[in-house]
């Protein structure tokens, strides 16, 4: 009885539902009401957030609203102390870092030289296995906290930072190296307060869902990773840089870069820096001035297996490769015109990029196929990219050219994950190609360079290739050492032009960036970082 | 009928311990290292690595892993994520997203397809149960992907523009009214279904002997149709629903994906990326028992209502 007596009203109610949207309720999202946070897209971080692990973009992003760094860097990629008082050197061996007055954690205490000692202690500290590990490398000490596997640590400090008073300390590195205060903009170099270390020395659980810093904005709350999708903020008043021009500040997180962009569309979210390809082709239009086209400090690459395999042994054969890709197509069909062709290793954001130095970044189909055959290059090639991300397209399409100016076979070969691809090269398991890709640290020719190529990295870095080159080495350590940074940038630009000759990488394209805004917003602006510019944004009232 | 339950829960132990078991073989089996997952594209020093396997027995044979999960479990200790994050506090924050998803996708179901089905049924052969039939056929032919992105736009991202905020295009922040798109989408395949087998069912029971005694001893419509036939038809109706209720769990991972919904079911779709076995199999394990459950207090209604079926 009880079904039956609302099952006809019910069923009317039912297509009702459907129809009603057409009148329904009043406008939430428009209208600026005045503590209305501005609302920035963001992917889930992939770790607790914690300077020295949050390195991926997204958390990343979080760490850069919230700490402020040592050293800035302009538009033109030059290096401005900004924490930083000074930072001088006279052997680019010993710096001594002074910290200017005034800075305070969110919880009051005041920034201390200790702060950068403690943080870069627990970063190098192996037992912690932070992400940042490799970056603290070349400070004296760090070999102290890395020993061999299975050697317990004997200390739990770099002798290579000391503290001469509440706002200078030292840091000693075991060779000179020029660019290191150019690095000292990077996340992983951010200090921790005092009251992130628990009584056994380690982050406290507290610390990695609120952490505290000394930037523009506090932690409203904890965040609970994999439960919350809101990171809440507010404007930190102590400050004492330029201070943003707005109170509250929300990361949505998203999985899905459309469905941002649909929220973005609708006016319930304010900024979003990761366009795909399908929103940008409509972005232009509809979004106009708000929409940001701008140069990535991004590089993608065709790397070669040369320590796992001698099949790409001969270097007329990978330059053939290299003349075979047609990277405009690529960038403008494939990706839209989201990517650049690429004719360089160092990205024209950097001061050191040469236009067209790559002569065989070229495409010239019909040399790549006499130089190909005149050396007896391979019948079949393998191609890998890793299908967490979207590389499958233009991989297909590297493939085709490569079939078609080559008149080779090739076995494109998907792998979970980049480093699903690398173990399988170290394991043999695979002897192919593969995609590689670099997001750049700091701004500076080096970072595109030693991290990526060097005989060291092939160790502690991402040399994937496992090419080695001594010449290259050296080259590298000139730079390093060189006593100006017109000087160090002639060495790098000559490890370059070897990287070049040698191509252990084919550089196949730049990356760009592609944003969004509201109307609720202006003057939206990305650093090269890839980090919105907080201070510079206005809400629209 | 009270030990009627308790045999059934004591049934469903070994349901569970092989549905662990099996998904952690799965997990075991696929390709690739949890290590290298954990540590990201960088890489982690050698030592540090070494650290992590050992923190979270990743070298260890599969059985001892699996040893250890179940002595955990036995804890109420489901292991901790990648990130340190304990999958428990994760199933807790999520699980109640993921539930009212389900519920609202179970009430737009039952009260759309029953509706539709009845709306069909009652005007067998006419213009509306052709309708009714066309409409079902669109639900069932679309998939919910196609479904939720054209929702997504017409009635979150295009209403919106125009003033009127009744749909949030994605997430929960607004509430309640944030279910009501993915819950139907979630439900639209199955409302369909629904619909059909609510049609068939009372067109049947329309023609069946008790009818006509009903009409003939002059009982109204509303009595004969309401009392008599939909009673009597409530029980294959109430397998589906209850049968179903799986359907929906799973059908999670696509709709809360889209909306953006942080349920149980977007997280079982990013731990499966992350390869992270203690969440993938935790939240199986939970998918497991909510399907148990629910079939449960289907064979339990089974009782209510048809007297001749008792569970002793």
């Amino acid at each position: 009885m009880r079904i039956v007596k609302s099952a006809r009203p019910i069923a009317g109610v039912a297509l009702l539902a459907l129809g009603l949207t057409a009148c329904g309720g009043q406008a939430t999202t428009s209208g600026s009401v005045g503590d209305q946070p501005v609302r920035m897209e963001l992917r889930e971080p992939q770790k607790l957030l914690y300077p020295g692990d949050s390195l991926e973009t997204e958390g990343s992003e979080v760490m850069a609203a919230i700490f402020a760094p040592l050293v800035n860097y302009t538009d033109e990629g030059k290096v401005v102390d900004n924490v930083a008082e000074s930072i001088k050197t006279s052997d680019s061996r010993v710096w001594t870092i002074r910290i200017k007055p005034g800075y305070t954690w969110h919880n009051g205490e005041p920034l201390i030289a200790q702060n950068y000692v403690d943080s870069w202690n627990y970063n190098a500290n192996r037992d912690n296995a932070q992400g940042a590990n490799g970056s603290f490398i070349r400070v004296e000490g760090w070999s102290d906290l890395n020993p061999p596997e299975g050697q317990p640590l004997k200390t739990k400090k770099m002798r290579g930072l000391r503290v001469i008073d509440d706002r200078t300390f030292q840091v000693t590195l075991t060779k000179p190296f020029s660019q290191f205060k150019t690095m000292l903009g990077y996340g992983v170099f951010f200090p921790v307060p005092k009251a992130a270390l628990g009584p056994d020395g380690k982050i406290t659980d507290e610390y990695v869902k609120k952490p505290i810093g000394q930037g523009y904005f506090k932690f409203d709350k904890p965040y609970n990773k994999g439960v919350d999708q809101v990171i809440e903020l507010s404007r930190y008043d102590r400050f004492p840089g330029k201070k943003p021009k707005f109170d509250k500040l929300q990361f949505k997180i998203y999985t899905d870069s459309e469905v941002a962009f649909n929220d973005l569309r609708a006016g319930d979210l304010d900024i979003h820096d990761s366009l795909s390809p399908a929103a940008i082709a409509g972005a232009k239009a509809e979004f106009g001035e708000r929409y940001l086209d701008q140069v990535d400090a991004g590089v993608g690459y065709i790397g070669f297996p040369l320590q796992f395999n001698n099949t790409y042994e001969n270097v007329k054969v990978r330059e053939a490769i290299s003349l075979a890709i047609d990277r405009r197509t690529i960038s403008e069909t494939v990706f839209s015109g989201t990517r650049a062709p690429a004719d360089d290793f160092i990205n024209p954001l950097i001061d050191g990029y040469r236009a067209n130095a790559c002569t065989v970044c070229v495409y010239d189909p019909a040399r790549a196929r006499a130089q190909y055959v005149e050396n007896n290059g391979p019948k079949v090639l393998e191609l890998g990219y890793n299908s967490d991300d979207a590389h499958k397209e233009w991989i297909e399409a590297v493939a085709n050219n490569l079939r078609a100016n080559l008149g080779v076979k090739v076995k494109v070969r998907s792998f979970e994950k980049f480093a699903t691809m690398f173990n399988d090269l170290g394991d043999r398991r695979y002897g192919g190609m593969f995609r590689a890709g670099w997001a750049m640290d700091y701004p500076s020719a080096e970072n595109y360079l030693s991290p990526i190529f060097s005989t060291v990295a092939i160790e502690n870095g991402s040399n994937f290739s496992g090419w080695s080159n001594k010449e290259f080495d050296s080259l590298l350590v000139k730079g390093d050492t060189a006593p100006s940074q017109r000087e160090s940038l002639k060495y790098y630009q000559q490890a370059d032009d070897i990287l070049i000759k040698e191509l252990p990488y084919i550089p196949v394209y730049f990356y760009r960036t592609n944003a969004a805004f509201s109307q609720n917003i202006r003057g939206l602006k990305i650093n090269m970082l890839n980090q919105i510019e907080w201070a510079e944004i206005e809400k629209v009232s | 009928m009270g030990r009627y339950v308790v045999r059934r829960l004591i049934q469903a132990i070994p349901v569970v311990l092989g549905a662990t078991l099996l998904i952690h073989a799965v997990v075991f089996a696929l390709p690739g290292s949890p290590a290298v997952a954990r540590a990201g594209a960088d890489g982690l020093p050698p030592g540090a690595a070494a650290l992590l396997r050992e923190h979270y027995r990743l070298g260890e044979p599969f059985l001892v892993q699996y040893g250890h999960y179940l002595a955990g479990l036995f804890r109420g200790d489901l292991g901790v994520t990648f990130a340190g994050v304990p999958v428990a506090d994760l199933m807790a924050g999520r699980f109640q997203v993921t539930v009212n998803l389900v519920v609202t996708a179970l009430v737009v179901e039952a009260v759309a397809g029953v509706g539709l089905g009845l709306y069909g049924a009652l005007r067998y052969g006419g213009a509306q149960d052709a309708l009714v039939l066309g409409v079902t056929l669109v639900l069932i032919s679309v998939p919910a992907l196609v479904t939720g992105f054209v929702l997504q736009l017409l009635l979150g991202v295009r209403l919106r523009q125009a003033g009127v905020g009744l749909f949030p295009v994605a997430g929960i922040a607004e509430g309640w009214r944030g279910y009501l798109l993915p819950g139907f989408v979630l439900a639209a395949s199955s409302i369909a279904y629904l619909a059909r087998l609510t049609r068939a069912g009372l067109l049947e029971a329309l023609r069946a002997g008790y009818i006509r005694t009903a009409v003939a001893k002059g009982l109204s419509r509303r009595r004969v149709v309401g009392l008599h036939a939909l009673r009597n038809m409530l029980i294959p109706l109430i397998t589906y629903l209850g049968a179903d209720l799986g359907t929906l769990m799973g059908g999670t991972v696509i709709t809360e994906t889209i909306f953006n919904l942080p349920g149980v079911g977007r997280q079982l779709a990013d731990s499966i990326h992350l390869r992270e076995q203690p969440v993938i199999v935790g939240t199986v394990t939970f998918l497991v028992l909510v399907y148990i459950l629910a079939n449960l207090v289907v064979d339990l209604l089974y009782a209510v209502l048809d007297p001749r079926i008792r569970h002793e």
